[in-house]
């Protein structure tokens, strides 16, 4: 219940524990975060890939499952953007802002009480008219948002196609075509990331247009 | 306007109304995509009621599936108050 | 360039206001708070309960009155009409971004959705994941096979050598007893955990990243949402239960997906009582392979005290079942490297979590054993022990059960292999460490997940509850003269 406060303790909560009188050393190999520097986080509906996509920017193992309502805690990690690392986090699915479950609640009050130099809104290609009314209310909150349509490999699949250029348009965020699971698109997201990073690190200017 | 574990077929069906005064359910319900003006099918009824919306399928049960009213054929009227002769 | 949906006109109205009073003061109760006002205004709307709890009260009344207001304005509930807006924005975007050039190309997996939910093929295929995938696979390969071999390897290479490396190193024979001999910590506590524990936990966690990454365990949700309902609990809670049959402490943390307070309680308290985890189940399956009575017995008493607690508590705790929902994603061949980091990662944590508590209850036995303190306790648990109907030896068993019921079920093993036990004292003295208190690892997670509060209330129905069990149990067993 928790759980979300575990990040101002430890480096990460979840998946991993570590025997308790043996040191660990699963965070030693990695570039050090930079202290007070911007966090990123992966938020979207259950069951859309950012537990494989945290997986693939940072290489910390989450639990990845083919049903909704895996993780139930964050997960911190580290990705690397140019020569800076950036702390990362994944998070419990949601739905919506308006929480309907105790996990839910996790992502929501990250979002609330954390500041993010930006938010990547990861969706399901296949359903993306479902999923982009999160992506309305990321936006409505005045969030950095940027938008990851995953699974393109299975939208290609199920015979979709999406125009990437239009969406820009309409949502005025950034917007990578991606498949988590296959590697695609991941180092297109790091760009994206690098450039939202950048453009935000000079606090005076706004990040809504 | 029947509700929607009565249809017999599982042709998609226009979604009119949903006959529920718990935000919980409606917050289910939408997260779903399952809300008015949108369509849904119904693949199974037994022993839970599969349905899909566009491209999402669900599982629901008896009682959720029986708040969601739909239509076979669409609203034609634009306002999206048109059910608000409903009790 | 910012998107902006309008809502119905009384509910941007009650949006400006809630701004306004946003400017006029309502905000410091919000500093710190990273979300844009009007998003703020749209979750008071909708009474979020946390953002709510967090105003003060007169500012309750003003947003009361003023949702009630808004409400009168408009036929719908605010929050589904705020919904519709956003819906239809979502839906115009799709129209004009996503196209569907060839529509219905589906591939296999829907073959085999159909037929694992369709109630004639989805039963049959239930009931056979279930003795393929468990008694199989895990039951018998794991508990059986692998068990055997590493257990009869540690008790023909390792023990004897450690045995002897350590008589000879230390001169003291009450410190040899600390590393080797009948309780010590390589001896006993490491071969339980790697030999008898670790097998069958592993295997399991195979079987079950298997089942999770293809996609089939909303399918048996939706499957079982009716039985569930009947014990108070929804088809989702089918998820935590399943994973509990393998390790309950982390099943206790994942009940946290379930919707009410109500139904995590009930999960939490099912967990405890009637979900025997791989490690205990395993061994216990090994231990009564030879007697399918006995078995059968067992695993038609744990059954029907699962259902039969389900049902009491779903009668007599106020309100009922949640609803069910659950998303349906497509079946998908499980990536092999995925299941196996999987099942790493979860053999790893719980080998962490286990080996420890394996080689702290050596060390306390050991204490326990060189003050006295163990044979008292011992001495006070057999006159249980016999009213069970069990031979004294089973007492320190009873004794490791409250540590960890795997570590008593593995203690059993022990006591199975001398030929200490009938069959009806092994079903006996297994239906009570079935029941028994939950291991110390799920201890503090009930305590941390639902409060001391509940987690005394249920270690002090569970306890006396086991014993009672296994009371009855023989008791019926010797009226009608039955030895399995
Ligand atoms: N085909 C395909 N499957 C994916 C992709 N990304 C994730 N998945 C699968 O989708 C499921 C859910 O992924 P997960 O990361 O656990 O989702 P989360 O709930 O959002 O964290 C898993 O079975 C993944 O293997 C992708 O790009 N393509
Ligand atoms: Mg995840």
């Amino acid at each position: 219940m928790d759980c979300h406060q575990c990040h101002q303790n430890h480096g990460s909560c979840g998946s991993k524990r570590s025997l308790r009188w043996l040191p660990f050393s699963e965070n030693l190999t990695r570039p050090p975060i930079e202290p007070g520097g911007p966090q990123i986080a992966l938020v979207g509906m259950p069951n859309v890939g950012k537990s494989v996509l945290f997986h693939a920017l940072t290489d910390t193992y989450v639990t990845v499952s083919n049903y909704p309502g895996t993780t139930v805690e964050v997960t911190r990690g580290a990705v690397t953007l140019g020569d800076r690392a950036v702390s990362v986090i994944d998070t419990p699915g949601m739905y919506s802002l308006l929480p309907i479950s105790e996990e839910e609640r996790v992502a929501r009050d990250l979002l609330i009480s954390e500041s993010f130099g930006a938010i990547v809104h990861v969706l399901d290609a296949k359903n993306l008219g479902r999923m982009l009314s999160l992506t309305a209310q990321l936006l409505e909150a005045e969030l950095p948002v940027i938008v990851a349509v995953n699974m393109m490999d299975e939208a290609q699949r199920w015979g979709l196609t999406i125009d990437r250029e239009a969406l820009v348009a309409k949502l005025g965020v950034p917007v990578v075509l991606m498949a988590a699971a296959r590697n695609r698109g991941v180092d297109q997201l790091r760009e994206a990331l690098a450039d939202r990073l950048a453009s935000t690190s000079v606090p005076a200017v706004a990040a809504v247009g | 306007m029947n509700d929607l574990s009565t249809i017999r077929s599982s042709d998609p069906h226009w979604i009119v109304h949903l006959e529920t005064q718990d935000d919980a359910m409606l917050r289910k319900l939408t997260a779903l995509g399952i809300l008015p003006g949108n369509q849904i099918a119904i693949e199974q009824r037994f022993p839970s009621y599969i349905v899909t919306i566009g491209r999402t399928r669900a599982a629901l049960d008896r009682e959720t599936v029986q708040c969601i009213f739909v239509t076979r054929e669409q609203r034609t009227d634009a306002n999206s108050n048109s059910d608000s002769a409903m009790p | 360039m910012s998107i902006k949906i309008r809502y119905l006109a009384p509910i941007e109205a009650a949006i400006t206001q809630i701004e306004i009073w946003w400017r006029s003061g309502w905000g410091q109760d919000f500093v710190d708070r990273h979300l844009s006002p009007r998003s703020f205004a749209l979750l008071l709307l909708q009474k979020d309960p946390n953002l709510w709890e967090q105003l003060p009260g007169n500012r309750q009344q003003d947003l009361e009155q003023l949702i009630a207001t808004t409400q009168a304005q408009i036929s719908r509930p605010i929050s589904l009409e705020i919904a519709q807006a956003r819906q239809e924005f979502a839906q115009a975007i799709e129209q004009t971004t996503l196209a569907e050039p060839n529509p219905n190309q589906r591939h296999w997996g829907e073959k085999i959705h159909k037929l694992t939910v369709n109630p004639i093929s989805g039963f049959p295929i239930l009931v056979l994941v279930l003795y393929w995938g468990v008694y199989k696979f895990v039951g018998e390969f794991g508990a059986g096979e692998l068990v055997d071999r590493i257990e009869t390897f540690f008790e023909e290479q390792i023990n004897p050598v450690v045995n002897h490396v350590t008589e000879q190193a230390i001169p003291w024979p009450s410190l040899q007893d600390l590393f080797a001999h009948e309780y010590g910590i390589i001896t006993l506590g490491i071969r339980y955990a790697t030999a008898i524990v670790l097998p069958v936990v592993a295997t399991y966690f195979l079987m079950f990243s298997l089942l999770e990454d293809s996609g089939y365990l909303p399918r048996l949700s939706l499957m079982l949402d009716r039985l569930f309902k009947a014990i108070g609990l929804s088809g989702r809670a089918v998820i935590p239960i399943v994973l509990g049959l393998g390790c309950d402490t982390m099943a206790t943390i994942v009940t946290r997906t379930l919707e009410t307070k109500r139904e995590r309680l009930i999960a939490t308290f099912l967990l405890s009582l009637a979900i025997p985890c791989a490690a205990q189940w395993g061994v216990i399956l090994g231990l009564l392979a030879q007697r399918p009575a006995a078995l059968v017995t067992w695993a038609g008493l744990i059954v029907g005290i699962f259902l039969l607690a389900g049902f009491c508590i779903d009668k007599f705790l106020p309100g009922s079942a949640a609803q069910f929902y659950i998303e349906l994603p497509p079946l998908r061949l499980p990536k092999i490297r995925n299941v196996i980091t999987k099942t790493w990662v979860r053999m790893k944590w719980y080998f962490w979590e286990v080996l420890p508590l394996f080689i702290w209850a050596s060390a306390i036995i050991w204490v326990g054993r060189l003050t006295g303190v163990f044979d008292w306790l011992i001495s006070g648990i057999e006159p249980i022990a016999l009213a069970l109907g069990l031979p004294k030896e089973t007492a320190p068993i009873l004794l490791y059960g409250f540590f960890r019921r795997d570590y008593g079920a593995a203690g059993l093993f022990d006591l199975q292999q001398g030929g200490q036990l009938t069959g009806d004292q092994l079903l006996i003295s297994a239906v009570v460490l079935t029941l028994f208190l939950p291991c110390i690892a799920q201890l503090q997670m009930i305590i941390k997940e639902r409060g001391v509060k509940t987690a005394v209330l249920m270690v002090s129905f569970i306890f006396p509850f086991a014993l009672a069990v296994g009371y009855v149990l023989n008791w019926g067993l010797n009226l009608f003269q039955i030895s399995l």
